[in-house]
């Protein structure tokens, strides 16, 4: 059997969803959620989180910079959008919708990469502007772990019209074009040192990665260009591109090339 | 991939939908969205804050909503708040009629916070000032129409110095005194537990927000 | 001639009950028609012994409201919470309807047939086997008197044994003990009246702000009006009361002994009695010294009062110096000598009051007896706002444990069953052959259920009250109720309780306004009501389910009445009348809002003993006690030294345990824990301690901590800065929490005169949980 990265990739994403959960059933090793939380007693901060916050309410705590950094530099060793593709609930809620999508076979318009960026400046700016944390507010990643912890369902009717238009609409549009913690983690990803590699001999250009790829956008210049990594930024690192390739010419870098 | 091949016409359309569209609908949706259900925080009425949160505009600019301080609450009487709060969605708030605030002398909600939404450093239990409570019904409390209730001022966390009793006539009975529970505003933490406790259906006693300290001369 | 029920409620019931009922203050007819239909009824409140007025609202069947009663001289249409709410606790959700036999460990239903048929056979084959003393029957001063008339007059006068005890033994068997020993004649001399009319109150370990509360908000009111008033709370621990009294006096616990002894000795040294007062009224007695605790099993006492001259009882009196006084109680000198002053003062009104501070000792005839000392030195006593006053905590702990006498000593009017003249009298009332009430007193409340844990009992039907949470010491006599072994044990109640749990059959009771029922409060009154709505389901009147085991045991000729209740109270009447308890014809009481015994030519005594008030007292007497034949009609002043408590605090447990009420539960709480806005508005026990003790234990506020004594331990957590605040060293725990039995730490030692427990002192450790 070959490797494959998506068993391990599901498992975490579980896993998350089990450490949020975990406080229900008594255990102690995480509390919080992913906008800010605690594991094993360390403080983890979403850098986004903290930005809005701080811009908002004018309000610094150290502890809270910290943590927000500390994440900050895990995400960006680790690839940026790694978040994405294997901590986000939203992630794994979409890509359940993209399964429904294709069986469908609606709903094939895409929106612009770009949005992220977008929808990341409109934060910042109404954070500073209006003192409203705005993605806090609306955050479907807040409203799925809010739903866990406190069993409370009503929220998520935001997550289920993000799928409903998803799947009858636009494909993965919100974490294509308007999540803007995807946009923030996307500026880290750009230079963070783990990347998908690309061998262009091995290549037979059959279509698949592409295929499969929720952000195809980022492999057509590697492809097309036969560059050795894929450099995007919005690329999530989820690795389903290198699970589905038939002559492995996609893989792990873990250095710039 | 047929968009790549044509392309004059794919990046017109491109900028057109990157660069101006999606800003544009995005920024009218953030513009309606702050306009229209993200009102004015005070605009949606009094919420109940965890002990040490910030004055209320502030408190829903830091607060990122982690859920900690409810997690933390031994007696489960955080909740975060739901669509009906507009932009305070998400945050925690305390119906006081429901599970008011115990005030553990550690406040572990408090210490839990992150984000300095609420103030981790505070110690004391008195310097909390989560709101006031008041009576709000004065003809339907039982201690004012001379009944010995009182449930307020006896389960009060802060007895005799939130809420002490004064005694007054009765002149319904002619030989009874009616126990009047009053409320010091400078000392009541704003915990809610008189509001939980009372034991009409509708409680008399709340927990408001705390109003401005207006001084005893005019000032301008 | 016989008055028939339906003619009887036609010719006063029509008039008094329902009509008059609101007559006072409304019209009947307009009330229906302003308050949509409902029919009010009178009532005396089914809570505590001050005896408030009720009106109680009755639509299709069921009570919908009720209020205070405008028209009751007591409380004047007011209520306290629990007042409030009385309406609720007919209609808890597992409220008891249908008869349940033990089958196993589940309890079963059954026909009223079944049950009565089997404890009946329990009952008859327990006296074949074992004798009369096998079966018992326990109930409580929330027996109308009806309830506890019949109880005592099949078990003494048709079973043929003494076994009958109520839980007032638990409650206030001391202050009837101080009574008789000081008076001769139980209940006190003053009325409510007093607390409007003194001007100098001493509380001594009463908690009336929460307890008493309706009184005590007249006694405020009192001070409101009259700026001389001074309200001084003796106390081991910092209550509502203390907060509103002007002098708070902390003492230790067990000291009220040297503290009472100490304001005697300043007023003889001080010269401060009333000569002429003792003279006349007053004779001096001492009786036997370290009487023991009753901690063992079959423990009897038998007190040898002997005559002593005032001078030898200012000997008795020179130990107590403020200083030894003060040294024992850590209250300073100059305040024990400024409160003896207070207590003399000619130009002061003086009460004192007092209730389960004093009642639950160890030595709680002797504390009852010492305030009477002090009373009498200086003549403040038998005068309009000036008495001491013992205040009760159940309905009719007067009226029906007291004054119907159902304690196994006592025979109803102050009778005993040791005397024969008393017993022939009895005998002669109730129609029974001579000598077939037993000479002999068998247990006191403790006792019988030591007797029951040892199988001495095998029979015991407990009414109205719920011993297995209200016992001190409480898992010997729960484990005892379970021991098998032929016990049989039988419980009447309106709820599942924890004595249910341990009940072998469970009969479902009627309560308050579904039967007809009489109460006596604190001051003498003698209050009545009709029935007003059925009991729910098969649940049945406490009265009908003992008649029916008389006549199932061959008795049923001891009841033979057609109105049972009238006649029932007629015959009742007789025991008092011509003994200064005559009691009034029950036509009278139903139309009045109760009235104060002896009612003499249809008038209440406001003031026993005393001349103008009581019609026993003749003219030029003043003051007689007239009840204390033996001392020449002279009150008692009796010499009582201070002796420790059975269980001081150690170094293993280091401190004393207080066990008590709040305002929103009453007793075990099986009524007041129906209702779910007084549930909700103090939902569970919690213990009581002070901040610098639970600092040094390093416990925090609202922490759980494991309180523990040598008889058990119970988790729950801390308050220290609640409405009670306890004393240095003292912890406080209230008992209405059917889920925190704090009475399996409080030990069964009790006054060997009186026979009641002290559940305010015991010694425990405080732990982290």
């Amino acid at each position: 059997m070959n490797f494959r990265w998506w068993p391990i990739r599901r498992a975490v994403q579980v896993l998350i969803l089990a450490l949020i959960a975990s406080p229900l059933i008594g255990l102690t090793i995480f509390r919080g959620n992913l906008a800010a939380g605690e594991l094993f007693g360390i403080n983890l901060a979403d850098p986004l989180a903290f930005i809005e916050a701080t811009l908002a309410s004018h309000v610094f705590v150290a502890s809270f910079f910290g943590a927000a950094l500390m994440v900050t530099a895990l995400y960006f060793v680790t690839g940026g959008r790694t978040f994405c593709g294997w901590i986000c609930p939203v992630y794994l809620a979409t890509e359940m919708g993209e399964k429904l999508r294709r069986f469908l076979g609606t709903g094939e318009r895409t929106f612009s990469l770009n949005g992220t960026r977008w929808s990341l400046a409109l934060t910042i700016t109404t954070a500073i502007v209006a003192g409203i944390p705005l993605f806090e507010v609306v955050s479907p990643i807040n409203i799925i772990s809010r739903s866990i912890m406190f069993k409370t369902w009503l929220p998520l009717m935001l997550v289920c019209a993000i799928l409903i238009i998803e799947v009858f609409v636009a494909r993965r549009i919100w974490c294509r074009s308007l999540c803007p913690a995807g946009g923030f983690y996307s500026l880290l990803a750009k230079y963070s040192p783990v990347r998908v590699g690309f061998v262009p001999h091995l290549c037979t250009h059959c279509g698949e990665c592409i295929r499969v790829c929720p952000v195809e956008e980022v492999l057509a210049p590697a492809l097309s260009d036969n560059r050795p990594q894929i450099e995007s930024g919005d690329c999530t690192r989820c690795g389903d591109c290198i699970d589905i390739c038939p002559t492995k010419a996609l893989g792990v870098d873990i250095w710039y090339k | 991939m047929d968009s790549e091949s044509t392309h004059t016409g794919i990046s017109r359309r491109r900028f057109l939908k990157d660069g101006i569209l999606v800003p544009l609908a995005l920024a009218v949706a953030g513009g309606g969205i702050s306009t229209l259900f993200l009102r004015r925080a005070d605009a949606r009425g009094f919420y109940l804050r965890p002990p040490g949160a910030l004055e209320e505009r502030r408190f829903l600019a830091a607060c990122i909503k982690c859920g900690k301080c409810a997690q933390a609450c031994p007696y489960t009487a955080i909740t975060m708040a739901g669509g009906e709060a507009g932009v305070g969605i998400g945050t925690p708030h305390i119906i006081a009629r429901e599970f008011p605030c115990r005030l553990c002398p550690d406040i572990p909600c408090a210490k839990a916070c992150p984000s300095g939404a609420l103030d981790r450093k505070l110690e004391d239990v008195e310097k909390i000032r989560m709101g006031t409570a008041v009576i709000v019904d004065r003809e339907n409390c039982l201690s004012l129409r001379g009944l010995r209730c009182e449930v307020c001022y006896r389960q009060c966390p802060l007895i005799d110095k939130a809420i002490t009793i004064e005694p007054r006539h009765n002149p319904r009975t002619g030989v009874h005194s009616i126990m009047e529970p009053v409320i010091h505003a400078d000392k009541c933490v704003g915990c809610g537990i008189c509001e939980n406790a009372c034991v009409r259906d509708k409680p008399v006693i709340v927990v408001i927000k705390s109003p401005p300290v207006q001084k005893d001369y005019y000032e301008f | 001639m016989e008055v028939s029920r339906r003619d009887f409620l036609k010719a006063t019931a029509a008039a008094a009950a329902f009509a008059a009922a609101g007559g006072a203050v409304l019209k009947p007819k307009l009330a229906e028609a302003a308050e949509g239909g409902i029919k009010w009824g009178k009532a005396p409140c089914r809570f505590c012994g001050t005896g408030c007025g009720v009106l109680v609202g009755v639509k299709d069947g069921k009570v919908v409201a009720t209020k205070g009663d405008p028209a009751a001289p007591v409380n004047k249409g007011l209520n306290c919470i629990k007042g409030y709410f009385l309406a609720k606790i007919l209609y808890g959700k597992d409220r008891l309807t249908k008869p349940l036999i033990r089958k196993g460990n589940k309890m079963v239903e059954a026909s009223w047939d079944e049950a009565m048929t089997l404890i009946a056979g329990k009952f008859k084959e327990s006296i074949e086997k074992h004798g009369p003393d096998s079966v018992a029957i326990y109930g409580s001063g929330q027996w109308t008197v009806f309830e506890g008339y019949a109880a005592s007059k099949l078990f003494k006068g048709g079973i043929g044994t003494n076994n009958i005890e109520p839980n007032a033994r638990l409650c206030m068997a001391s202050a009837v003990t101080g009574f008789m020993t000081t008076f001769a004649s139980d209940e006190p001399m003053g009325v409510y009246d007093d607390l409007d009319l003194g001007d100098t109150y001493f509380l001594w370990g009463a908690n009336m702000a929460e307890c008493h509360p309706v009184l005590f908000s007249r006694m405020i009111d009192n001070r409101l009006k009259n700026p001389k008033v001074k309200i001084i709370d003796f106390g081991t621990r910092r209550t509502r009361t203390s907060q509103m009294a002007d002098t708070y006096i902390r003492f230790n616990p067990q000291t009220d002994l040297a503290l009472l002894n100490a304001i005697a000795h300043v007023i003889v040294k001080e010269k401060l009695y009333d000569e002429k007062f003792i003279q006349s009224h007053v004779v001096f007695k001492k009786g036997k010294t370290n009487i023991g605790y009753g901690l063992e099993d079959k423990f009897k006492f038998v007190d040898e009062p002997k005559p002593m001259t005032f001078d030898e009882y200012k000997d008795f009196l020179k130990t107590y110096t403020p200083e030894y006084a003060s040294k024992l109680s850590g209250v300073p000198t100059a305040t024990i000598v400024e409160m003896a002053r207070l207590y003399a003062d000619k130009n002061r009104k003086v009460n004192s009051l007092w209730t389960m501070g004093f009642n639950q000792h160890t030595r709680g005839t002797w504390v009852n007896n010492l305030v009477y000392n002090v009373h009498l030195l200086t003549g403040k006593i038998c005068r309009p706002g000036e008495n001491p006053m013992s205040l009760t905590g159940q309905p009719s702990a007067c009226g029906t444990a007291r004054e119907v006498g159902t304690f196994t000593h006592r025979l109803p009017a102050d009778m005993v069953v040791t005397d024969p003249e008393h017993r022939a009298k009895a005998e002669k009332i109730w129609g029974i052959p001579a000598g077939k009430i037993p000479a002999k007193p068998t247990y006191n409340a403790t006792e019988m259920f030591r007797a029951l844990d040892r199988g001495d009992i095998k029979v015991i039907w407990t009414q109205v009250t719920n011993p297995f949470q209200s016992l001190p010491n409480l898992n010997r006599y729960r484990k005892g109720a379970r021991k098998g072994d032929g016990r049989f044990v039988i419980v009447s109640d309106m709820y599942p309780t924890k004595s249910t749990e341990v009940a072998d059959v469970i009969l479902p009771s009627a309560s308050w306004v579904e039967k007809e029922g009489v109460f006596g409060n604190a001051e003498r009154r003698t209050q009545q009501w009709f029935k007003m709505v059925d009991p729910p389901g098969e649940a049945k009147n406490d009265l009908w389910q003992t008649i029916e085991l008389a006549k199932r045991l061959g008795h049923g000729n001891l009841f033979p009445y057609k109105y049972v209740e009238k006649e029932m109270w007629e015959e009742y009447r007789k025991f008092g009348e011509g003994q200064g308890k005559d009691m009034a014809p029950y036509e009278a009481y139903a139309k009045a809002r109760g009235l104060r015994w002896p009612v003499v030519n249809g008038k209440e005594t406001l003031y026993r003993y005393a001349e103008g008030h009581d019609p026993y007292v003749k003219k030029g007497e003043g003051i007689k006690f007239y009840k204390n034949k033996k001392d020449g009609g002279k009150a008692v002043i009796w010499a009582r030294p201070y002796e420790p408590a059975p269980e001081v605090p150690d170094k293993s447990y280091p401190f004393w345990l207080c066990t008590g009420r709040v305002l929103e539960h009453w007793h075990t709480g099986t009524m007041t824990g129906r209702v779910p806005e007084l549930k909700r508005a103090y939902p569970a026990a919690v213990c009581e301690m002070h901040p610098d003790d639970a600092k040094k234990l390093g416990i925090k506020n609202l922490q759980k901590v494991k309180v523990s004594s040598r008889r058990g331990t119970i988790i729950l957590p801390v308050d220290l800065n609640g409405r009670g605040k306890a004393e240095k060293g003292n912890i406080f725990v209230a008992f209405f929490d059917e889920n925190k039995l704090i009475n399996e730490l409080c030990i069964d030692a009790y006054c060997p005169i009186s026979g009641e427990p002290d559940y305010k002192k015991c010694a425990v450790k405080v732990e982290k949980a």
